[in-house]
């Protein structure tokens, strides 16, 4: 193979991986609405917020954000809800870790983490944001609901 | 449910894992560059016999005692800012893990006298080894609950 070939497919795999790359940050973090969407039973996923079973959801919204152990954006996502909640008292955030949890990866279809559910003040999923999540998506979000 | 947040190991600096993977990513492109032509496909399997030893120190060792995590100390951190947060090296660990996959079923098969295999094996660590280092991808949020969910991974 002539090295001229050789460069260029060397080089298009550079770029594809580029490419790869910008569509994944692109689309990574960005809140997807959902329609009809199921209401979320506390008991069932073992909500566990400073040791203590969560039984009542956010004032206002609840991020359920989902996790997993060999996850390194779960760990800044989730600083970066508990940091909004400093802020914001009517929001409630909710981590549950489904590395021992493969019944709610299938039930919720994740497939990657982390991935966080919206919910409303009733617990009804009204959006979907997967991978980690940015402040002004975060912050959006609240701002779409009223209390 | 799991207790491992209470045995979380002690954080590491997340840009020494990324440094790592650039090096990497430097190596597989090498080594396809290589394997492109049958006059250097052993060369190209040079390189990538020693990006696998190095995907071996890391999967098993992690990254404290990899030679790119050493050279990252040494070298690259001393003139950084301190990190924001520390990360869990255990991410990292896994990525290596898949990485030494990928990579050794390229030296695999190439043993077997499948030398073509080589390339590709290459071409797809190089990508994710790409990902990590210039988007800071991380191949463990993305891919172990969906290798879970088709019952490649049980946790005991």
């Amino acid at each position: 193979m002539s090295i001229e070939l050789r460069l260029a497919l060397v080089f298009g795999l550079l770029g594809l991986a580029t490419v790869a790359g910008l569509v994944w940050r692109a689309r990574t973090g960005k809140a997807k609405a959902v329609v009809g969407g199921q209401v979320i039973d506390l008991a069932e996923i073992g909500a566990i917020k400073n040791g203590q079973p969560v039984t009542k959801f956010g004032q206002k919204v609840t991020f359920l954000q989902f996790s997993s152990e060999y996850c390194t954006a779960c760990r800044q996502t989730a600083r970066l809800y508990g940091e909004l909640e400093q802020v914001h008292p009517e929001i409630l955030h909710i981590e549950v870790d489904i590395t021992n949890r493969v019944d709610l990866a299938n039930k919720f279809n994740i497939l990657q983490t982390p991935t966080t559910l919206v919910l409303d003040s009733h617990g009804r999923v009204t959006s979907r944001i997967g991978g980690a999540v940015q402040q002004q998506t975060i912050e959006h979000e609240i701002g779409t609901f009223e209390i | 449910m799991s207790d491992s947040t209470e045995q979380t190991p002690a954080g590491i600096d997340p840009r020494g894992p990324r440094f790592g993977a650039a090096i990497t990513s430097v190596l597989l492109l090498i080594t396809v560059f290589l394997a492109l032509d049958p006059a250097t496909l052993g060369a190209a399997f040079a390189v990538l016999l020693v990006v696998t030893a190095s995907f071996v120190i890391g999967a098993f060792f992690g990254n404290s005692k990899h030679p790119y995590g050493f050279l990252f100390k040494k070298l690259v951190r001393p003139r950084l800012a301190a990190p924001k947060e520390l990360e869990d090296p255990r991410p990292p660990k896994f990525a290596q893990l898949v990485g030494l996959l990928v990579a050794g079923t390229g030296v695999v098969l190439y043993l077997a006298g499948v030398t073509g295999a080589l390339v590709f094996a290459a071409g797809a660590a190089f990508i994710a080894a790409f990902l990590n280092a210039a988007f800071a991808f991380c191949l463990g949020c993305q891919i172990y609950v969906g290798l879970q969910r088709i019952g490649l991974i049980k946790k005991f």
